[in-house]
């Protein structure tokens, strides 16, 4: 599937990379509302990763709402994703911050300078 | 649920030498268990005793509950093998030999057989002795899951396979497991091809288990930490900052120090970098190939 890439040396387990790639594309709208997910095997063939990690990432993802699963036909996602829960979101950013956080301190740089690259990063996001 | 591979305080004497020293592990329903370690660590020993070929000198291995040396033929009808060596009589051809499984096996599937002869391109009439190291591989493994086995046992599958042909195995095995669920053991050298696929790893060195653990908590609790160093010059703290850490290998190099560390958790980490004299320190994630190399490999020590 274009655009989700995971990398199973990782320290993160692969259903959970799995997991948050799905809800990055369905975010970014690359996965549009309704559009069809590929099967467990075909996503697990691709990978090359345990069907079983592909199932759990479906599974938690479904839970969540942002799949649904259409019985005897397959997995789609939502026509209406559900709204991110504030806490949620607050979460996602705390631990994406800090890891950034921490690979501008292995790097010693400084945090206005890691700031700076920030904005610089969100206006190009802004532009593409 | 009985477990499909249980393997009993296994011990190995060939005369004076030991190739198996209380071995102990179980395969549960539906995982998929690799079995590493170097030549010579032991593991076609276990193996061998594990397909009731070879009767061990202590413990036992257990198929689906049974004794695999007192019952072996019960246990076969429920588990395909691909052995280390391709074997099979040279004058036969593929099609002959899923024919010839046919009468063995009540539940053989060859349309099944015929199929994966095709996707791995494996010419069904040319004899068995005139394909290559790779085709014969592929043509134990299409016959080792044409009784649909609950358990695929597979001896180190990827060696003399070439990277097409790898990739064939690999698609062939997460087939099976998403739509048979079927139980895996591998024994293997190529790490990195089965990394996503694994959910336990089991490390033989001499003959010993030295590592049976699920494949993420593995992930989680391994390092490889890189950090300048400037207690170095003080020489009385050298070494003690990295106390909290089991580091399971020390390496002193240009720019500083590499350490592999068994127990990283974020917490430690903070406290570590907090040290005064420890600059720079990074922490990254290790692939599984290098897990096995620092736990398997020489023997631990400063790397100097």
């Amino acid at each position: 599937m274009a655009g989700l890439r995971i990398d199973p040396s990782d320290a993160t387990p692969i259903w959970s990379q799995i997991e948050e790639g799905l809800r990055r594309l369905v975010a970014s709208g690359a996965l549009s509302p309704g559009a069809v997910v590929p099967s467990v095997r075909d996503l697990a063939k691709e990978l090359r990763v345990n069907p079983a990690t592909v199932v759990k990432a479906y599974q938690r993802l479904t839970d969540a709402g942002v799949l649904t699963v259409r019985r005897g036909d397959g997995t789609y996602v939502a026509e209406v994703p559900p709204a991110m829960s504030r806490t949620e979101r607050a979460r996602i950013l705390r631990e994406a911050a800090s890891r950034y956080a921490n690979l501008a301190s292995t790097l010693g740089v400084a945090p206005e300078d890691a700031q700076e690259a920030l904005r610089a990063a969100w206006r190009k996001g802004d532009k593409s | 649920m009985t477990e499909p591979i249980r393997i009993e305080g296994l011990t190995v004497r060939y005369g004076r030498s030991t190739a198996c020293r209380d071995v102990s592990l179980r395969v549960a329903l539906g995982s998929v268990y690799a079995l590493l370690g170097r030549n010579g660590a032991g593991k076609s020993s276990l193996v061998r005793c594990l397909l009731g070929e070879q009767m061990p000198s202590a413990g036992r291995t257990l198929l689906f509950g049974d004794n695999a040396w007192t019952s072996r033929r019960a246990a076969m009808a429920r588990i395909g093998v691909v052995p280390e060596e391709p074997d099979a009589p040279v004058g036969m051809t593929a099609r002959e030999l899923s024919d010839f499984c046919r009468r063995i096996y009540p539940r053989w599937d060859g349309a099944a057989v015929m199929a994966r002869f095709q996707r791995f391109g494996v010419p069904p009439n040319s004899p068995f002795g005139r394909l290559s190291k790779g085709q014969k591989g592929e043509v134990m493994l299409a016959l080792a899951l044409g009784h649909a086995p609950e358990v695929l046992i597979l001896d180190d599958p990827t060696l003399g396979l070439d990277v097409v042909a790898r990739s064939a195995l690999y698609d062939e095995i997460v087939g099976e497991l998403a739509d048979r669920g079927t139980t895996v053991f591998v024994t293997t050298h190529d790490l990195a091809g089965f990394e996503g696929i694994v959910t336990r790893v089991g490390i033989l060195k001499e003959g010993k288990m030295i590592l049976d653990e699920d494949m993420e908590a593995l992930k989680a609790r391994f390092r490889r930490i890189r950090y300048a160093n400037h207690l170095t010059e003080t020489r009385t703290a050298f070494g003690t900052e990295l106390d909290a850490f089991h580091a399971v290998r020390v390496r002193v190099r240009g720019w500083g120090i590499e350490a592999i560390v068994a127990n990283f958790d974020d917490a430690t980490f903070e406290s570590f970098r907090a040290i005064d004299g420890v600059d720079d320190a990074s922490a990254e994630a290790m692939p599984l190939e290098e897990i096995f190399l620092a736990l398997a490999g020489q023997e631990k020590g400063n790397g100097q």
